[in-house]
């Protein structure tokens, strides 16, 4: 028989078994009835995988219906970072066959999250490569293809800077509200319409639930939502107009070194409906290839296009740049002193070459250093005199700032909202606005007499961009509206229903007497008639009033501008050329403006005719 | 032999408790494997059945004989087992890492499941030699070299799970054979220097270390050593209180539970049949451990007692341990659930230790 304590001892086991069960079936209760929604959860996710399906980017056309940006198919190499995971070889290998480093894959496969969604390594792969890697597939496990949908530009380099481009989103970008629903990884637009109108080209991203096992293997499918396409997007610009415009651009730039202006690089052509705001040609120099960015472009092209010896291809120096005007200004002047009832068309006065008003030691000169003799404010509109608007600055500065009040009231000095990212204010320097800047020195604080006055003739630290003063020209042709200049005109639907229309908005009414505005468009038509534009437009049909303008900046060459619209009587192009360190405006930048314009009414260039003038 | 005395011999409590056990595994494993592409989907199912009938036949032949009769046999059992435990080194098949397996036709035979059985009987009939009163230290050392040896070949292979099995069979035995309390937390603290020992000289594989790191923090490599412990947490969790269904189960019939149809078949129930599921089969367990306790204070000599002590701490332990793995409170380490994982030499071993615990039962009265 079984000693008696023993009893006992069997009794402490019995305890220790029922501590035991207690104890899993506490846990069992916790994780099952306590935290069971919780493990529900992440089951569900452990289970079904979300595998997100591109919306196709919308088209972009050009006013006629011309495609400027379309997609086109595009192979990619992806990795599936389970596989390959461990595979340095593997990666090592593939990096030479793509031509990139391994480093630059190791860092792609770090960037995603998902360890079992393949990871594009590298776009836009040509037919050799995929070939090489389609043959020796065994050699790339986890390596595979996927066909990609990529930008691409019929037009080539053509608009590049009203298109902009896309990148991949960056982690600042995926905080902001506007890209929620984005993860990395995407392509969104970066510049120009690509990213203001990103929200509507881009269309909705469709998806597909699958169900996975462990090793992330699909199953089956069990909900889909198909992708809604972005909407197709219609510009004012004029695909024939911008070629135009680029194209007398870069002879410009061209003339001007031919006249001895080495320096000219770079320089802006702004041409727009002054009856709607419309932008037809909005042409940036030097521009860009956006082709470049179509596999997400190489740190060693982005250096390249960041170097200032390329003279920073990507700014859209239309919008994005400011400068002083120089010349172009002096209509605003004149239209400000004949509002304030200061100046009259027929004023008169007189022109030694010198303007000494400020005493002998501060004397300042007409361009014209033999003087222009006596002359009323039309003709020294036409002939651009200096001494004119120095007297009617010295005038203005008495007004209580009225004139800088003008000029904004032309749109400078402020944003003209152009549906484009990243547009300049320019700037309307007055009293306040100089004790700030100078704020740490005294004697510079001081609004004078004489800063008024060189704003009359568009320098001292008047900036404004191309942009504004095509706007302020369109105002003057239209006889006194500010229209918000943009580059949408509608929004199509996939199928090509008109979805949306941008109207023309009305930024404001100048509220001039109607004389003072016919009195400058007289003014304008001349100058180009018989003023400091002639030699431009000789022999030109269509009547076209404009102003020429040299701008002095410090250090540089002189900056070449000319303002102008067509036709004067009936004006449907307002047409500004700008360009860097190109010289005299009436040399450099109206000729370009011709050019334009002779594209636009179908007039045949004249022959390599150099035109000098010296005006500014 | 009338009807009433062989209705007063036989447990019939165990009887149905251990068949209700047997035809729920049978069904999970069965609900755990059937999604198997591109094999019979009844695989496991038939192999599993026949392991179930195979067992049946050994535990009634081993139940209808009488265990006195085992005692003169001890001698020769123990050096069975050595000599089995020792041909694994020489004839096993490595599967996993870890050579555990003697490939016998169309059954991998596993002697570190046998050997808990016939390891129970050694030492029982080892410990009742000594009438109950192990106080000496040359009888504690006797026991303890009585199982050092199966248990270091059994750790060699490495089968870390059924060493520890081992291990608690003995201190189960020894709970009852009479070593004082003093002596008994001796051992105890000697055990777990052991294993600071065994830890401190690296004498662990890497991926043992590995498991024990991530049970202490199952976050630290969830995609790795952790992820069992954390996919079958998600599984059981996932299962609620009715669970989502007999087959229904999407964690564990992907496969993001490993192994779901040996060690991680609990997380199949779990997941299938919720904690309702789960409890009935920890109240199943809960019966045969009361009767496995009961038939221990019942038997005839301190023989029949320890053997079934040795079983029932077997038991008890094995579901502590495969239990508490799955529902991450344990470290992971394979030890099967007794007559619910799929595996022959473990459904087979539960069955003697069952055949054992009927046998001691039927020869309760002198």
């Amino acid at each position: 028989m079984v000693p008696e304590k023993i009893h006992i001892r069997v009794a402490i086991f019995g305890i220790l078994a029922l501590l035991v069960f207690s104890v899993l079936l506490g846990r069992l209760w916790f994780l099952q009835v306590l935290a069971g929604e919780k493990y529900a959860k992440l089951a569900e996710e452990n289970r079904i995988r979300l595998v997100a399906v591109d919306a196709p980017r919308g088209t972009i056309y050009d006013r006629k219906g011309n495609v400027l940006v379309e997609n086109r198919p595009s192979p990619a190499i992806s990795v599936d970072p389970s596989i390959v995971k461990d595979k340095r070889d593997v990666l090592s290998q593939l990096a030479e066959v793509l031509g990139v480093s391994i480093h630059e894959i190791e860092e792609k496969l770090k960037e995603k999250k998902d360890p079992l969604k393949p990871v594009i390594v590298k776009k836009n792969v040509d037919e050799g490569t995929l070939a090489y890697i389609k043959e020796h597939q065994s050699e790339f496990p986890g390596v595979d293809i996927q066909i990609e949908s990529v930008r691409d530009y019929p037009r080539g380099n053509l608009a590049a800077h009203i298109l902009g481009y896309l990148g991949d989103i960056s982690e600042e970008e995926l905080k902001k509200e506007e890209y929620k629903h984005h993860s990395l990884g995407d392509f969104i637009g970066k510049t120009g319409v690509e990213r203001q109108y990103e929200s509507v080209l881009r269309g909705g991203k469709g998806g597909r639930q699958v169900e996975v096992d462990a090793t992330g293997r699909p199953l089956r499918v069990l909900s889909k939502k198909d992708p809604v396409p972005g909407y197709n997007l219609t510009l004012t610009i004029d695909a024939d107009i911008q070629q135009a415009a680029e194209e007398a651009l870069a002879a410009a730039i061209e003339t001007a070194h031919r006249h001895g202006h080495k320096d000219a690089a770079a320089g802006a052509v702004v041409v727009m409906d002054p009856r709607n705001g419309e932008l037809l040609a909005l042409a940036s120099h030097p521009s860009y290839d956006p082709r470049l960015f179509k596999g997400g472009v190489s740190s060693k092209e982005w250096a390249l296009l960041n170097d200032p010896s390329s003279h920073f291809p990507l700014n859209n120096r239309a919008i994005m740049c400011s400068y002083p005007p120089g010349s172009t200004f002096k209509p605003i002047t004149a239209m400000a002193g004949m509002a304030e009832h200061l100046v009259s068309p027929r004023s008169a006065f007189k022109c030694t070459g010198r303007w000494t008003r400020f005493g002998e030691r501060w004397a300042k000169s007409c361009w014209k250093r033999s003087g222009h003799g006596g002359i009323d404010l039309i003709r020294g509109i036409i002939h651009s005199c200096d001494v004119v608007f120095y007297e009617i600055g010295y005038m203005l500065h008495k007004t209580q700032e009225k004139f800088q009040e003008w000029s904004r009231r032309f749109g400078f000095g402020t944003l003209t909202g152009i549906d484009l990212p990243s547009e300049a204010k320019g700037r309307v320097p007055d009293k306040a606005w100089k004790r700030e800047r100078y704020k740490n020195n005294p004697r510079y604080r001081i609004w004078l007499p004489g800063d008024t006055v060189n704003i009359a003739i568009g320098q001292g630290d008047l900036l404004v961009t191309p942009l504004q003063m095509a706007n302020a020209y369109a105002a003057i042709a239209n006889g006194g509206i500010l229209y918000k200049p943009h580059v949408a005109k509608a929004l199509l639907t996939p199928e090509g229903r008109v979805s949306y229309e941008f109207k023309p908005q009305e930024l404001g009414k100048l509220e001039l007497p109607p004389g003072i505005i016919g009195a400058t468009q007289i003014a304008l038509k001349r100058v180009v008639s018989q003023g400091t534009a002639s030699g431009a437009f000789a022999g030109f049909p269509v009547p076209v009033a404009g102003k020429t303008g040299t701008a002095q900046v410090f250090g540089k060459d002189d900056f070449a501008w000319f303002a102008c619209y067509a036709p004067a009587d009936d004006p449907r192009y307002v047409a500004v050329v700008l360009v860097e360190q190109g010289g005299h405006g009436g040399s450099t930048a109206a000729p370009a403006a011709r050019r334009i314009l002779s594209h636009i009414f179908n007039v045949p260039l004249p022959g390599p005719v150099d035109v000098i003038d010296v005006s500014r | 032999m009338d009807l009433v005395k062989l209705v007063r011999r036989v447990d019939f409590i165990l009887i149905l408790a251990v068949i209700a056990l047997l035809c729920y595994g049978t069904l999970m494993v069965y609900s755990a494997t059937y999604p198997q592409e591109a094999q019979d989907p009844y695989y496991y199912l038939k192999r599993q059945i026949t392991w179930v009938i195979l067992g049946i036949l050994v535990a009634v032949t081993i139940s209808c004989l009488d265990y006195n009769w085992l005692r003169p046999y001890t001698t020769p059992i123990y050096i069975l087992n050595i000599i089995l435990l020792a041909s694994v080194s020489f004839v096993g098949r490595s599967t996993l890492g870890a050579q555990r397996w003697i490939p016998i036709g169309f059954f991998l035979f596993q002697p570190s499941e046998f050997a808990k059985a016939m390891l129970i009987i050694t030492l029982s009939a080892f410990l009742a030699s000594r009438r109950g009163e192990i106080t000496s230290a040359k009888d504690l050392s006797l026991a303890f070299a009585h199982i050092a040896l199966p248990l270091i070949l059994i750790f060699k292979q490495p089968d870390l799970g059924t060493a520890l099995v081992l291990a608690a069979i003995l201190m189960g035995m020894l709970l009852v054979a009479g070593t004082s309390l003093r002596n008994y937390v001796i051992i105890i603290a000697i055990g777990i220097l052991i294993c600071f020992l065994i830890i401190h000289f690296n004498l662990l594989k890497d991926y043992q270390m590995k498991r024990l790191i991530v049970y202490l923090n199952p976050d630290i490599d969830p995609l790795g050593a952790g992820y069992h412990l954390l996919q079958s947490k998600i599984a059981i969790g996932s299962g609620g209180f009715f669970g989502k269904g007999l087959f229904s189960g999407s964690q564990t019939n992907l496969r993001f539970v490993p192994a779901h149809h040996t060690d991680f078949i609990f997380a199949v129930i779990g997941e299938e049949l919720g904690f309702l599921g789960a409890a009935i089969l920890l109240g199943l367990y809960s019966v045969i451990i009361a009767r496995g306790i009961r038939i221990a204070t019942t038997a005839r000599n301190l023989f029949g007692t320890l053997m079934a002590i040795g079983v029932v701490s077997m038991w008890l332990f094995q579901i502590l341990v495969n239990v508490g793995m799955n529902l991450g409170i344990m470290p992971i380490t394979g030890i099967p659930l007794p007559f619910i994982s799929y595996g022959g030499s473990s459904m087979i071993t539960n069955l003697i230790a069952t055949g054992l615990l009927l046998n001691i039962y039927a020869r309760r009265f002198k």
